[in-house]
């Protein structure tokens, strides 16, 4: 019996040393975690380019939203600035993206450039890792004829939620890094 | 007269005995010392060729083998020669040995990964190529027509697809799992496929029933 409880509380200890030394990151793993938030960031962006698209067929389209939404959090928001406006409107992303879908310009070109941390990944008490990327994004809008009838560059921040979760798959468990997309706040916005 | 001859001979006799006894013996004194000198150059002529070789195993500038270097330097060390250079040089070379070995070690375990990982691309390469045929199609109909041919390995269109973002010793980090189904049209989407396939599980149909693949 006491030998039983000791090989049980040898268990328990590997088990959690185990766990302990998959929450602890090495500057390996910690680079991982940051290109691959990294990489969420630059899927947001191409979904964004493919939505605002105006040649994107439509069942494409509404099938990237669906991918584009699944890299947020729940009820976070997108800002949206205008040249033509001093007030920041903020949509949910359901909506942002859909509007995005609607814009009234024959043509849309989006790009982002300049991804890249304004705030490190910083481990919070709850073990979510919490950052802050920031990106600017190119808009063109033109009208039938084909002319640039509006365009602007805006600054903005990104907040990034990740957390190590663990599921089982095909009998196994499987460690994964959960990044979340948060709100996406307008810094500034220039022509 | 007669007694003088006596005494002559004797006392030649004597000359001679004395002459020939202390001639010999300075024959056989000069013979060893030749002998010895000898040695002595024999040993020179080893011990500057002990140091020689040593050297040479120290700064790399032979093309002996690590198993050569160590036999050279097990016959150095059984000539015992009492020399403090030498002693010292042989310490330097079985350490240099040492690391060659270490580093021979090293290389042969790299070559032997690189096979294996080239022997594991090679089992992968069509799934691999598909998947870069679908990333690097010309237009949405080329890559759905072409996730449509790439899905039929598959034996649903929901079969987990892990994606390892970090190896580890003991275990791998990985990116949140997703279905091939999505997978194929993220391809598609990002127009870019930088993963490598790591491991697949199949069903007794041959359908692939989970994919592992790694971020080069």
């Amino acid at each position: 019996m006491k030998k039983l409880a000791y090989i049980f509380v040898t268990l328990i200890l590997f088990a959690s040393a185990t766990a302990m030394a998959q929450d602890q990151l090495s500057s390996q793993r910690k680079q991982a975690v940051d290109s691959l938030a990294l990489e969420k960031v630059r899927d947001l962006s191409k979904y964004i380019t493919i939505i605002g698209d105006k040649e994107t067929p439509w069942s494409e389209a509404n099938r990237v939203i669906d991918r584009a939404e699944e890299l947020f959090m729940q009820g976070s928001e997108i800002g949206v600035s205008s040249l033509a406006k001093t007030e920041i409107s903020y949509y949910g992303v359901r909506k942002y993206f859909e509007r995005l879908m609607r814009l009234n310009y024959n043509k849309v070109e989006i790009s982002w450039y300049n991804i890249e941390y304004v705030s490190d990944l910083q481990r919070q008490p709850d073990g979510t890792f919490v950052g802050v990327i920031t990106i600017f994004q190119k808009f063109k809008g033109y009208d039938a004829e084909g002319r640039l009838v509006y365009q602007d560059t805006t600054k903005k921040d990104i907040t990034i939620y990740v957390k190590r979760k663990e599921t089982q798959i095909g009998g196994r468990l499987i460690g994964f890094w959960d990044v979340m997309l948060g709100d996406i706040r307008v810094k500034e916005t220039s022509k | 007269m007669t007694k003088a001859v006596k005494v002559f001979s004797k006392t030649l006799m004597v000359l001679l005995v004395v002459t020939i006894a202390f001639g010999g013996a300075t024959s056989c004194k000069s013979k060893k010392k030749l002998a010895q000198e000898k040695a002595a150059a024999e040993y020179a002529v080893k011990v500057d060729q002990a140091k020689k070789d040593l050297t040479a195993i120290i700064d790399g500038s032979t093309n002996w083998t690590a198993d050569e270097m160590t036999q050279r330097i097990a016959t150095i060390t059984s000539y015992n020669i009492d020399d403090q250079e030498v002693k010292g040089l042989i310490v330097e070379a079985e350490q240099k040995v040492d690391e060659l070995k270490a580093e021979e070690l090293r290389k042969a375990e790299e070559e032997r990964l690189r096979q294996a990982e080239e022997a594991k691309r090679s089992k992968f390469l069509t799934i691999d190529e598909q998947f870069k045929a679908i990333a690097s199609a010309a237009n949405i109909d080329e890559a759905n027509n072409q996730i449509q041919k790439t899905i039929q390995e598959f034996e649903t269109p929901d079969i987990p697809v892990l994606i390892i973002i970090s190896k580890n010793a003991d275990f791998n980090d990985y990116d949140k799992p997703t279905t091939i189904s999505k997978f194929l049209n993220y391809l598609k989407d990002k127009k870019q496929y930088k993963y490598a396939v790591e491991s697949v599980k199949k069903n007794s149909l041959g359908k692939i029933t989970e994919l592992e693949l790694i971020i080069k």
